[in-house]
């Protein structure tokens, strides 16, 4: 499994190839796309200071999602994973089995180069991905992502509801589209839960609906 | 990896519970996961199994006809893996959901892999098969093997008609099969003995072949019964041989067919009347059970079998009384036999129990008290013995407390009507359902009007009420089915308690509230909704919800008797279709949204 370990290429050069490959263009078929749905959990809110403590994703291919490609992984941050164990659950004494942030971070680019990256309040996910790359990278690639909170809210805005407190968290977010709800705050569940919501938001957008149409409803 | 929402969804569906977490987070990582949208049409020409995981999916066959609906832990596509043969159905979404699709080689491997899981999806395709072959059965379906027994009464050509003679008395019927080395060469019956035989002078010597009916219409042991009559009135006979693959069978005659037609629970009633001893009347009730499988072969609605089935144990009663009398001499005064419960209300079923008692003209004491008591001992151990058990809590008139005059039960009635407490009245529900089966109508209305000129009494009502709402229906029945054990059986959703007797206690309640004469629920529900106590849709939807699951109830009865098993009122709940699944939960509902109001109504702080 760790095959590709020995004929590592220079990271840097796994970027170039990952952006070289880029992602569908603005025309395309939302519905034709890939997807990559993912979540991090992280030690706290500062991407320049805390670490990811876990990442989960399940990918979307013809608008379903493969669950056999379905990973998670937990790392061992620099310092202790502290007080933050109290949202995501992962504790110091589960980090005996944890990754390498790094082969993790490679296998992302080289598999899921030409993949849109989905995930609910991307900001900080995105953030975090790019500051983790670059520190071992030495560049940071062109991930474009979909934000299904941000669909989400001009979904809602479209059709004037009047949104309430926490409306847009992703256990809402569900429940409103009539999804099954899971676990929360473990990444490949939350990962899942977001591509789940995703699902239904593309079945609701129109049957045409371009790509780039998509992603101005992201943004 | 394994997501848990996936497989805790696994662990909770059949057949998939049976498996470790390890394998189904195996089998959960072979899954693809779809969003499906109302309107939209499945693809279902591929090799592979579909798991419904939220929504509704509605199955059309290739002529529009709706199949069945497919919820939540509910497959499709078994049918092309098993088979490689593909329907024409459709499957369209009805409500927004999720699917699971399992690739085929994973399929395969799972049914080789654990035999349970092969024989829960083998199962599910023969059902499949039998549910579509019912519903376009009617009761022009039933076949010459549904209603004639493998009773072959069968002489040889070369014996004397004497002999045969001597058989036929000895068999009981009316005429014989001929055969000449198992070949059937011919028929004779007793009509041929009259008028070839005794009317022509020939001796009793005679032998058999030179009377006989050569080379007979015969008819195939699979062939439907109209094909026989039809035979019948072509060629005006009225005996037919049945065969089976060359061979003779049995013989079908023109009244097998009358009494295998719907007005066979008149014949039944008729011979109960005929019967001159205890003996007979036990080998009438032995047809109960043949005439529960007609009744279900030519699809009688339940309600309709329920009633025919009561009619059936009325005629019982009446017929013991009048065989108590023939001993006793007659009564010493006017008396009513009374039926409380389900006989009261005319939807008896197959397994249901005595619940009776007397009530009497006089105070029953002296000679008075022990004539009754006579009688009753008689017709209750009769009635047992014609198969209607003895009551398990003694509510049957052999029990002394349940021989009263008129005083005596307007006095135990005014007592719980007046000062109820809940369990007087748990006890006491059985006895406001009460229908008068023989005796005086006349003392029963006086009683029964007695009883409901008080009924309209608020504590009472609100007593009764509680008592009704004590029960629920198992609204989540799908997931966390609420199963109970009868001891003798497996586990399974009770029909009765759990549905059926929860509609018959709301119903109760407001027709004594309102003074309905009516005993039988659906009547009671007809009336309430004519004199405006109940909205027409209320009382539509508790018909609908009360009909349903009695249909449930008695399919299950005729199959547990098809079975040769008792008749129970547990349903699994997995050998459901989609369809009936969907009409139980929205029966459920009713029932659900029917106790709520019966609550608004009548336990208001009094």
């Amino acid at each position: 499994m760790l095959g590709w370990l020995k004929k590592k290429p220079p990271l840097y050069s796994a970027v170039q190839a990952f952006n070289q490959v880029g992602i569908p263009a603005a025309n395309t078929p939302a519905r034709e796309c890939h997807y990559l749905a993912l979540d991090l959990e992280l030690t706290g809110l500062h991407a320049k200071q805390d670490h990811i403590v876990s990442i989960g994703w399940v990918p979307i291919r013809n608008q379903q999602i493969c669950l056999s490609e379905a990973k998670h992984y937990l790392f061992r941050p620099p310092t202790s994973v502290g007080q933050s164990a109290i949202y995501h659950g992962v504790h110091d004494k589960d980090l005996k089995n944890a990754s390498e942030l790094a082969d993790v971070l490679l296998q992302l680019l080289q598999d899921y180069a030409g993949y849109v990256f989905v995930a609910h309040h991307c900001r900080l996910d995105r953030a975090f991905l790019q500051i983790a790359y670059q520190r071992l990278f030495g560049k940071a690639p062109t991930m474009q992502f979909m934000d299904t909170l941000n669909i989400e809210w001009h979904r809602m805005q479209k059709q004037g509801t009047v949104m309430k407190k926490d409306a847009l968290r992703l256990p809402q977010c569900l429940a409103r589209h009539k999804l099954p709800v899971s676990a929360q705050h473990h990444a490949l569940e939350d990962a899942y839960g977001c591509a789940l919501l995703f699902l239904s938001q593309l079945k609701k957008s129109h049957p045409h609906i371009t790509l780039g149409d998509l992603l101005v409803q992201s943004s | 990896m394994e997501v848990a929402e996936v497989t805790n969804f696994l662990k909770q569906t059949i057949p998939f519970e049976q498996l470790g977490l390890a394998q189904l987070a195996g089998l959960a990582a072979h899954f693809n996961v779809y969003y499906c949208q109302a309107g939209e049409h499945l693809e279902i020409n591929q090799e592979r199994l579909l798991i419904v995981r939220t929504g509704i999916f509605a199955l059309f066959s290739d002529q529009q006809q709706l199949l069945t609906k497919l919820e939540e832990g509910d497959f499709y596509g078994y049918q092309l893996l098993l088979t490689g043969l593909a329907d024409n159905d459709r499957l369209i979404c009805e409500e927004d959901g999720l699917v699971y699709w399992l690739p085929s080689d994973v399929f395969h491997q799972l049914r080789y892999q654990y035999k349970n899981i092969d024989i829960f999806f083998q199962r599910l395709f023969g059902r499949r098969l039998h549910q579509y072959k019912e519903q376009q059965s009617s009761r022009f379906t039933l076949k010459v093997a549904d209603i004639v027994q493998a009773r072959k009464v069968a002489i040889s050509g070369e014996q004397d008609v004497q002999q045969a003679a001597r058989l036929m008395s000895e068999k009981r019927v009316s005429s014989l099969l001929v055969e000449d080395d198992n070949r059937l060469i011919g028929i004779l019956t007793d009509r041929d003995l009259r008028s070839r035989v005794l009317a022509a002078g020939l001796p009793t010597t005679t032998a058999i072949k030179e009377v006989m009916t050569p080379k007979p219409y015969t008819i195939e042991k699979h062939a439907y019964l109209f094909e026989a009559v039809q035979l019948m009135s072509r060629f005006n006979v009225h005996h037919l041989p049945v065969v089976d693959q060359g061979l003779s069978f049995s013989m079908i005659t023109a009244t097998d067919i009358i009494r295998s037609q719907q007005d066979h629970p008149v014949y039944l009633i008729g011979e109960i009347h005929r019967q001159s001893s205890l003996d007979g009347l036990e080998h009438c009730s032995l047809q109960i059970s043949n005439l529960a499988q007609i009744l279900g072969k030519q699809q009688v609605p339940a309600y309709e079998a329920g009633h025919i089935i009561t009619t059936i144990t009325d005629a019982f009663t009446q017929r013991l009384i009048k065989l108590a009398q023939q001993e006793l001499g007659p009564a010493p005064c006017v008396f009513s036999w009374l039926s409380f419960g389900s006989q009261a209300r005319m939807d008896q079923s197959i397994n249901a129990d005595q619940d009776n008692a007397l009530l009497l003209e006089k105070e029953p004491v002296g000679d008075v008290a022990n004539y009754f008591s006579q009688l009753a001992d008689f017709v209750c151990q009769g009635l047992a013995r014609c198969g209607i058990k003895l009551c398990p809590g003694n509510i049957m008139a052999s029990n002394p407390e349940l021989r009263m005059s008129l005083k005596g039960w307007s006095g135990k009635f005014s007592k719980w009507i007046a000062a109820p407490t809940p369990d007087a009245i748990l006890k006491a529900t059985i006895f406001f359902d009460m229908r008068v089966v023989e005796g005086s109508r006349g003392l029963f209305n006086a009683l029964q009007q007695d009883i409901l000129a008080r009924t309209n009494n608020s504590l009472f009502l609100m007593h009764m009420a509680q008592t009704a709402l004590q029960r629920t229906a198992p609204l989540s029945f799908l997931r966390n089915f609420i199963l109970e054990h009868d001891g003798k059986q497996k586990k399974g959703l009770d029909l009765k308690k759990r549905g059926i007797s929860l509609i018959t206690d709301i119903v109760r309640v407001y027709a004594l509230a309102n003074g309905v004469l009516e005993v039988n629920t659906r009547s009671r529900l007809q009336q309430l909704a004519t004199d405006g106590v109940l909205d027409s849709k209320d009382t539509q939807n508790l018909c609908d919800a009360f009909d349903v699951l009695a249909q449930l109830r008695w399919d299950k009865h005729l199959h547990d008797l098809d079975q040769g098993h008792d008749a129970s009122n547990l349903l699994d709940p997995a050998v459901l279709s989609g369809l009936q699944r969907h009409q139980l939960k929205d029966s459920f509902a009713v029932i659900n949204a029917a106790q709520s109001s019966l609550k608004h109504r009548f336990c208001k702080e009094v």
